[in-house]
This record gives structure tokens, sequence and C-alpha cells, in this order.
């Protein structure tokens, strides 16, 4: 039971990376790496603050804005400077590798002694449970605190989900979609198709950001690693969101993404439960996020093969 | 009204590849004229007229629209005063958006997209008016996505968008060229039906020499990124498909000479 809470929290906080990266992904056909730093860059931000003594919300809040100028970056260096896409999110992980040092000024900050969102979340729940460190659900026995802090982030994700369903459907956010689905046609009526891109790669990673210091809080700690292959981690939710609503529109890829990422978490959990080695985890998202993305041409080809000898 | 002067492109210059697209290029377009542009293959109409929307920048030259020296603005800013129609029926539209977004993007065309709402109620019900005016069913399908429309519902779509807010120049390159002759016939009935109601000033690139005669006040034939002939008034009114073919052949057999002298020049002296 405490190991499917804790799926079920690290895959919504991670449901808000898979939004960051398909906004990226899917809206601007942009395959970002800039994510594997920024996610990072957000929880080192959030970790320097809170021990500086910062409320929580605003640590996360600031973390946010932090990865929204990063995603920026990137996208003034493909869109401005005219260079690679792919090229332009390396050069800005790269460089976040030692900004995000430079933030934490060591590799791992650990957040035990502050007050974070998860100490948050534990003191209203104690509130809520008169006290009690853990009740009963379904005949297992649960912490408070992470009952709560899964709460948290139902709330959290859902409302995150729906101010960015709502905004793209405002004339900025439905010119950031013309952007990624025809440049030529959003450009002759008149839109920036650079400034879209940048404001763009910085909102995807301003949610990235922000879901690295949620999960930094947590966890209870900031590690400069911690972002090692999460553009992958994210490609995997984004995609396998789409297999489960199959609809294109926003709203629905929105949905898609979350349930994706609480999914793939969820099936990771159970493959690591069942003597998977950890080490082999990257690998294996890797593998899974090729085989998304090949075997559907797959499949149509061999689909329209036997539909053309059926024909003949 | 559009007042170009001596306009000069070429692409990969100092290369074996080098084209000289524009020549030196001038004309006038007087306000709610209708110019139709023909030439052979690779004469540089298409590339007069993304010179004009701003596609790429100039090796030399002026462009003058609305009272309004024009020439070093960017491609989007010139977009408040240029509606579109390229040849490519999948150019003008987003395919994975809806034709009410499409519609709703056209009708901001040129303002800054903000953070209000894309499809009020009120532009909905005046998308659904003019759509249905266009006889093809699709004011039922206001939230289908354009992918899934014929390449001539694309293109009377793209021709609504662009003339939804008045543009100070509509520029039409070859936008019947890919479609089937039914739905030509469809979109070139709507073109004359808006730039008649609407006195737009527009310029027509055309390859269908029937729409060279029957449309537009006045005509201009390209070759090799140079004007090489004009008509307006009379002259254009009177003007037949035959007559205009005839100075293709014209053109032809003066490339013909030009390329024989050429070679009778290369054996003599080298
Ligand atoms: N963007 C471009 N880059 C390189 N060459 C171009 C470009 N646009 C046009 N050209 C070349 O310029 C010449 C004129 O092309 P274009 O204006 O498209 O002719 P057309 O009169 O058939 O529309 C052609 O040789 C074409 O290959
Ligand atoms: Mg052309």
């Amino acid at each position: 039971m405490n190991l499917l809470l804790g799926s079920l929290t690290i895959g919504l906080i991670l449901g808000v990376l898979a939004l960051g990266v398909y906004i990226s992904f899917r809206i601007f056909n942009f395959a970002d790496i800039t994510v594997d730093g920024s996610i990072t860059l957000g929880a080192a931000v959030a970790a320097v603050l809170l021990l500086r003594g910062w409320p929580p919300v605003l640590a996360t809040l600031a973390a946010a804005l932090a990865g929204g100028v990063a995603g920026a970056v990137t996208g003034i260096l493909h869109a401005k400077f005219r260079i690679h896409g792919l090229l332009s999110g390396i050069l800005v992980m790269t460089a976040l590798y030692s900004v995000n040092l430079r933030i934490m000024g060591r590799s791992n900050v650990p957040l035990l002694s502050v007050t974070t969102l998860a100490e948050r979340a534990e003191t209203l729940g104690l509130a809520c449970s008169g006290g009690r460190a853990a009740v009963w659900v379904w005949g297992w026995e649960v912490p408070v605190r992470d009952l709560m802090f899964l709460a948290f982030s139902v709330a959290g994700v859902a409302l995150i989900a729906g101010l960015l369903y709502l905004f793209l459907n405002t004339r900025l956010g439905t010119a950031m979609r013309a952007t990624g689905d025809n440049p030529q046609m959003i450009c002759a009526q008149g839109v920036d198709t650079g400034l879209m891109i940048i404001l763009g790669l910085g909102l995807s990673n301003a949610l990235v950001a922000f879901s690295g210091a949620v999960l930094a809080q947590y966890q209870g700690f900031a590690d400069v690693q911690m972002g090692i292959g999460m553009v992958v981690w994210g490609l995997a939710s984004v995609i396998m969101g789409e297999s489960l609503v199959r609809a294109r529109r926003p709203g629905f890829m929105i949905v898609g993404a979350i349930f994706g990422a609480v999914l793939f978490r969820l099936l990771v959990a159970i493959a690591l439960r069942f003597g998977m080695n950890p080490n082999d985890l990257k690998l294996i998202t890797a593998l899974f996020v090729f085989a998304a993305l090949v075997l559907p041409g797959v499949a149509d080809r061999v689909f329209k093969r036997a539909g053309g000898r059926a024909h003949a | 009204m559009l007042d170009v002067r001596d306009l000069r492109k070429t692409f990969f210059p100092d290369t074996p590849n080098e084209v000289r697209a524009l020549q030196g290029v001038s004309c006038q377009i007087l306000e709610g004229s209708f110019v139709v542009v023909i030439g052979t293959n690779g004469s540089g109409k298409s590339t007069l007229l993304n010179a004009v929307a701003g596609t790429f920048p100039l090796d030399a030259g002026a462009i003058t629209l609305a009272g309004q020296d024009v020439t070093g603005w960017s491609e989007h800013r010139r977009a408040a005063l240029i509606g579109r129609v390229f040849q490519n029926p999948f150019s003008g539209t987003a395919p994975g958006m809806t034709i009410a977004e499409n519609l709703a993007m056209a009708a901001r065309r040129g303002h800054r997209p903000g953070l209000g709402w894309a499809l009020p109620r009120r532009l909905r019900d005046a998308f659904a008016d003019r759509v249905r005016s266009l006889r093809m069913g699709l004011e039922d399908r206001l939230d289908n996505e354009i992918g899934t429309l014929s390449g001539g519902q694309r293109q009377a779509l793209t021709l609504l968008m662009a003339t939804w807010r008045k543009p100070a120049l509509l520029l039409l390159d070859e936008h019947t060229a890919a479609l089937d002759p039914k739905s030509a016939e469809q979109v070139i009935a709507l073109t004359h039906q808006l730039v008649t109601h609407d006195h737009l000033t527009t310029l027509m690139v055309t390859h269908a020499m029937s729409q060279a005669v029957n449309l537009g006040d006045s005509l201009i034939m390209m070759h090799r990124g140079r004007i090489i002939h004009a008509l307006a008034g009379e002259d254009k009114r009177r003007v037949r498909a035959e007559d205009l073919l005839a100075r293709f052949d014209e053109v032809r057999r003066m490339d013909q000479l030009d390329a024989g002298a050429a070679s009778l020049l290369a054996a003599n002296y080298m």
C-alpha cells in the first residue's frame, strides 16, 4: 500500500514534468533536452531557498520561474541565433549542470531540517486526523504525511492541468499551437513564431522545474544528478498517455500525459518490486520510448500491406 | 497602393548554383487594382510575391505599401497589411487545429496574441455564417480539424482567412494550381467575389491562361527575373489567350536565339 501511495504521488509529480514535455515535444515538435537540466534547476533553486527560510510555496514558484528562464534561453538560441533545436537544448542542459552545482554549492542538498511542502502537508494532515500519525485505509496502516501529500498532489496537478487547458485556448495558446502545427500559416497571420517558441519553451521548462522542486521536497533532497534521463521519462509518459486517450486535442493530451506519467511510474514500481535491477531503469525507459515511436509505423505498414493484398 | 522599386534578389550568390531570381523588378499597383502575374516556370513570380510578403531579405530595392516603407519590416509585421494564399493547400492553414480556431487566428491578423479567449461565442456565430456562404457544408464542421478537409475546401477557407480583415494587399500565388478543375473553378469564383466585393488590391500569379484573360484589370508577364510585358485598361480587357501564348512563344524563340548565339560565340572564340 505504501508502495502504491508513493508511486502515485511521484507519478503525479512527474505528471507535471510530462505536461512540460507535452508542450515542447507535441505542441512545438521540439525535442527539448533542456528538461534534464531544468528539473534539477527547479530542485536546486527550491532547496537553496528553503534552506534560507523561504516559505515552501514561494520557493517552489521561484524554482518554476528559474526553469522558465532556462527554457527561454533555449528558445532564444534556437529562434534568434538559428542553432539547431536539439543542440540548443544540449547547450543549455550542459550549462545548467554547472549552474546547478553553483546554486547548490555541492552535489547533494538534504532538506530534512527545513520546512518543505511535505511538512506543510503533514501539519495539515495531523490537524485533520486529530493528531494521529497514521490512519487505516482498506486494512493498511498509512502515514498521514504520505496520504496528505498525495491529496495535495492530486489537487495541485488538477489545478495546473486546468490552467494549462485554459491557457491553450487563449489567443496566445492558440498561436503557440499553430506555431508548432504550421509556422508558415501563423506567420502569415502576423505572429512572431520565434517569440512563440521562446515563450512556449519557457512555459514548458517552468512546469518541468516546478515538478523538480516538488520532487525534491517529497524525497527530502536535491541532487545534481537527478535530471539525467528525465526528458526520456517525460516522453515515455506523453506517449503512453497518447495511447490511452487516442485523441490529439489539447484537453485529451493533457489528461493523457498525466495518466501516462502515473501509469508509467506504477509499471516501473511493479517491475522494481519483482526484482528488476534499478540500474537498468534508464535502458528500459529508452527501449520503451523507442518501441513506442517505431511500432505504430510498423503496424501501419503491415496493415497497409495486408489491405493492399486484400484489394488485389 | 503597392509600390515596388528595382527589386533584386540572387539566391546562392557566387556559387555554381547562383540563381538571379529578381533582376530589377519595378511596378505600381493602384489601390483597388487587381493585377494578374503570368510567366515562364522559374521566372521569379513566386519570388516577387515572397519579396513583397517579406519571406527573405532583399539584395536591393524598396517596397512601399499603404503609404509605409515596409522594406525593413519582418514578415510577420507585414502580415498586418497583407493577406496570403499559397499554391500548396497545406501551407495556409494549421491542419491539427479546428476550422474555427484557424479562422479565429485570421480574425486577429496583425494583432499581438494576448490572454483573451480565442473563440468567443460571437465570433463563432460569425464564422458559421460566413462559412455557410461557401456552400461546402463546412458550417457544421467548425470543430473538425482542417487536416480532414480536401484541398479545395482548405483553399476556400484560406481565402476567407486572408480576407477576413480587409488586407491592404492580397497575394495569391497559383492558389488553384494544386486543385482538381472543379475545385479550382469554385475557388476562382470565390476569389472574384471577395476581391470585387471588398475592392481588394490584389496580386495574383496564375499559370492558367483562362484566368489570366478573364480576371483582373491589368497583367504583367515575367521572364528571367524581369517584367517583360505589361497590359492595363483597354489592352488588358481585349487581350485573348492566344495573344498571351504567342508572347510566350516569342520569348522562347528569343531564348533559343540567345542560346544559339552563345554557343556560336563559344565555338568561335574559345
Ligand atoms: N528560397 C529559395 N531558395 C533558393 N532558390 C530559390 C528560392 N525561391 C526561388 N528560388 C529560385 O528562383 C527562381 C525563381 O523561382 P520562382 O520565383 O519560384 O519561379 P516561378 O515564377 O515559377 O514562381 C527559380 O530558379 C527557383 O529555383
Ligand atoms: Mg511559383
